[in-house]
């Protein structure tokens, strides 16, 4: 057997080294040379490799991807993004480093933390020694083909963050903000930002998180671990909408704890081929999940969800609703994996995948995968692909709505269903505007 | 107003409508009864312009126009409005957007201004409140998650807002409880005028206690046997379909 090839992600390690150990503790700096080695001994994933199996990945091989080292915008370039004027908590991180001018400085409650990891490490070294690195792991999980390399590769990276901790009883009504924006205007860059939150036993929050790119390619691979107390409640949506020439790999890991609530909203808009992979570890009983997702593509983007909620204890219930715009080449990947561990009884476990193909060329390919080792569980899945439904277009006709009014108001709806989950009256509205102008 | 001629169609090869005749004129109430299977919902989703039907024969005009000609949305704003016997849930579209946009498209046609949010909020208010509606439906997604009494009082509370010339009603009293079968009618009624005509279609004499006709006609097997005055409806009530249904020998 050969030995893979070493990809450019370790002439960048080898390059940043130095600089990544100038940052955060001891233990941290091991796990990132472990990390990089784990990395290269599977290297950047083939269409031969069954959880890349539709996301061919040649131009993340053939790209001479830059690490990136902050860029600077000002105020202005982004109150144009789509939350950018979002009143909020704000952290901002400019290809990857924090970005304090363009970044808020509010006065929270006492024990809050909201903090970029270079402080965070100082002031709360023992969070971060608990949980970085333990919620985005798939080892010691069900499943026979759990990848997770590129949140190895991101570990090898971990410099600058966004760290969120909300301490036992907190409930904070104002919501947080942590906004990555990408410039590939110099060349093409990789960046891998991390995120951690932690919310204690019944705190509460909401959170918004986004990735958006102003000019030029990158490579955006984030990942974000949140780690959700007893009787907790998190609400958090995650929004993608990085250029059209980008490459965007995330990994949004959560663990939940019992009684907790984590309902989740993803959008993902942009990057000519962009991946998450949203992996939930249901760690407590009486927990709810509520994953949405609202994904469109149009031109060539290549769009791929991956969802995972492993059940591991009973009287657990998960909703999930994860839809897909297709228009002229576009391609979309769906694949909901739902694991029911032997003690997960009387789980209660609904997934919903809905493709929408407004061209004969596009393409979606969805793959439901239900693992259930418990025997009494309610667990229904569905999955449909299709084109807008006659019925609902005629109705709107018969009523007066010309037939391309009625078309773009069905595909509209179609996505819109799914933010209008978000409570947040500002964000929802902003995505569906976003949403309303990427359709035109 | 509507002038349907010797109207013959067919859905997958089947033919339904076998030479239907029938002229209503403004300020008319007609209504059309017959038995299940009878073609009343298919004449029903041919005026409106569902394209599933082929029409194979005859003509149908509205003010003098080729109604067929038309699309669906050009009906609509000529002033045909179809009350639907199965509302369409569209999740994702508030009713008030859906209304809001259909009525500005119906009056851009007839060269009116649009009318903004206000005006428009300003429109429907007595609408609303002739209709019972609750608020909360405003807002909701068109007919998703409506009892079926509400879908039904969503039906004619479009038609109040939209205030065609041609009322078409498809079965909208199935279904109805006797509270929900009084708001319909009462609004159905208020909508009446020397300008505007009804076309009932239905199963059951019970909606002609509340919306009294001018004209009753029988279809059956595609073609309308029987036309009278409201007694005939009455007569159904009292003896079926059956007794036609020997009277006129027609294959079902």
């Amino acid at each position: 057997m050969i030995a893979p090839e070493r990809s450019r992600f370790s002439d960048h390690f080898r390059l940043l080294q130095p600089l990544l150990e100038s940052v955060g503790p001891a233990w941290l700096h091991s796990m990132r040379a472990r990390s990089i080695d784990e990395f290269e001994a599977v290297g950047i994933p083939t269409t031969r490799d069954e959880e890349f199996k539709y996301l061919p990945l040649n131009d993340l091989r053939d790209t001479e991807w830059v690490p990136a080292h902050g860029a600077v915008l000002s105020r202005s370039e982004i109150a144009c993004l789509t939350l950018g004027k979002l009143d909020a908590i704000t952290l901002t991180f400019v290809n990857g480093e924090f970005a304090p001018e363009l970044s808020t400085d509010d006065l929270l409650p006492e024990g809050v933390a909201v903090l970029p990891f270079e402080t965070a490490f100082e002031t709360m070294p023992l969070v971060f020694e608990k949980w970085m690195g333990k919620v985005a792991t798939t080892a010691q999980k069900l499943g026979s083909t759990n990848d997770d390399r590129f949140i190895v590769l991101n570990t090898a990276f971990c410099q600058d963050g966004a760290f969120v901790f909300i301490p036992r009883r907190v409930k904070l009504d104002r919501p947080i903000h942590l906004q990555f924006v990408s410039d590939g205007s110099h060349g093409p860059v990789a960046v891998h930002p991390r995120v951690l939150v932690v919310l204690e036993d019944e705190a509460s929050a909401e959170i918004m998180e986004s990735y958006v790119g102003i000019a030029g390619k990158t490579f955006v691979n984030p990942v974000t671990e949140v780690v959700i107390g007893k009787n907790a409640q998190l609400e958090h949506t995650r929004y993608q909408d990085e250029t059209l020439e980008s490459i965007h790999i995330g990994n949004l890991a959560i663990d939940q704890s019992a009684d907790s609530t984590y309902n989740s909203v993803v959008g993902q808009f942009g990057s000519a081929t962009a991946r998450l992979d949203l992996n939930v570890w249901v760690g407590g009983s009486n927990a709810e999940t509520w994953l949405n997702g609202a994904s469109i593509g149009r031109g060539s983007q290549k769009i791929d969800n991956h969802t995972r909620i492993d059940h591991r204890e009973p009287h657990c219930q998960s909703f999930e609703v994860y839809k897909t715009i297709l228009d002229d080449e576009a391609q979309g990947v769906f694949n909901g994996k739902i694991f029911v561990y032997q003690d997960a009884q009387k789980t209660d476990a609904k997934q919903t995948n809905q493709g929408l193909l407004l061209s004969p060329r596009a393409q979606f390919d969805t793959k439901p995968q239900l693992e259930i080792f418990a025997d009494d569980v309610k667990c229904t899945h569905g999955a449909t692909v299709g084109q807008l439904r006659k019925d609902a277009l005629f109705y709107l006709r018969a009523r007066g709505v010309p037939k391309k009014e009625a078309e773009g108001l069905l595909v509209y709806a179609f996505a819109a269903e799914v933010f209008e989950k978000i409570s947040n009256e500002a964000v929802r509205e902003a995505l569906e505007a976003r949403l309303f102008e990427k359709l035109a | 107003m509507l002038n349907i001629t010797n109207l013959h169609a067919k859905i997958d090869e089947k033919e339904i409508l076998k030479g239907i005749n029938l002229q209503v004129n403004a300020g008319e109430v007609h209504a059309i009864m017959g038995p299940n299977g009878s073609g009343k919902s298919t004449l029903a989703s041919i005026l409106a312009g569902k394209s599933d039907y082929e029409v194979t024969e005859g003509s149908v005009t509205f003010e003098g126009e080729d109604l067929l000609e038309l699309d669906p949305e050009e009906r609509a704003a000529e002033g045909l409005f179809l009350a639907f016997q199965y509302p369409v849930e569209i999740p994702g579209v508030t009713n008030t957007y859906f209304l809001r946009t259909a009525l500005n498209n119906i009056r851009k046609h007839r060269g009116l201004p649009e009318l903004t949010m206000s005006e428009f909020t300003k429109h429907i208010k007595s609408k609303v409140e002739m209709m019972e509606l609750p608020a909360s439906l405003l807002s909701r997604s068109v007919n998703e998650g409506f009892s079926g009494g509400e879908k039904k009082r969503n039906e004619i509370f479009q038609m109040a807002v939209l205030e065609p010339k041609l009322c078409v009603l498809d079965e909208t009293d199935s279904g109805l409880d006797i509270d929900a079968l009084k708001i319909v009618s009462g609004g159905v009624n208020a909508l009446r005028s020397p300008e505007r005509a009804v076309l009932l279609i239905t199963h059951y004499q019970r909606l002609l206690d509340y919306i009294k006709p001018d004209f009753v006609h029988v279809l059956m097997g595609g073609r309308i046997v029987k036309s009278g005055g409201a007694e005939l409806a009455l007569d159904l009530e009292a003896n079926g379909y059956a007794n036609i249904e020997e009277e006129f020998a027609v294959a079902a």
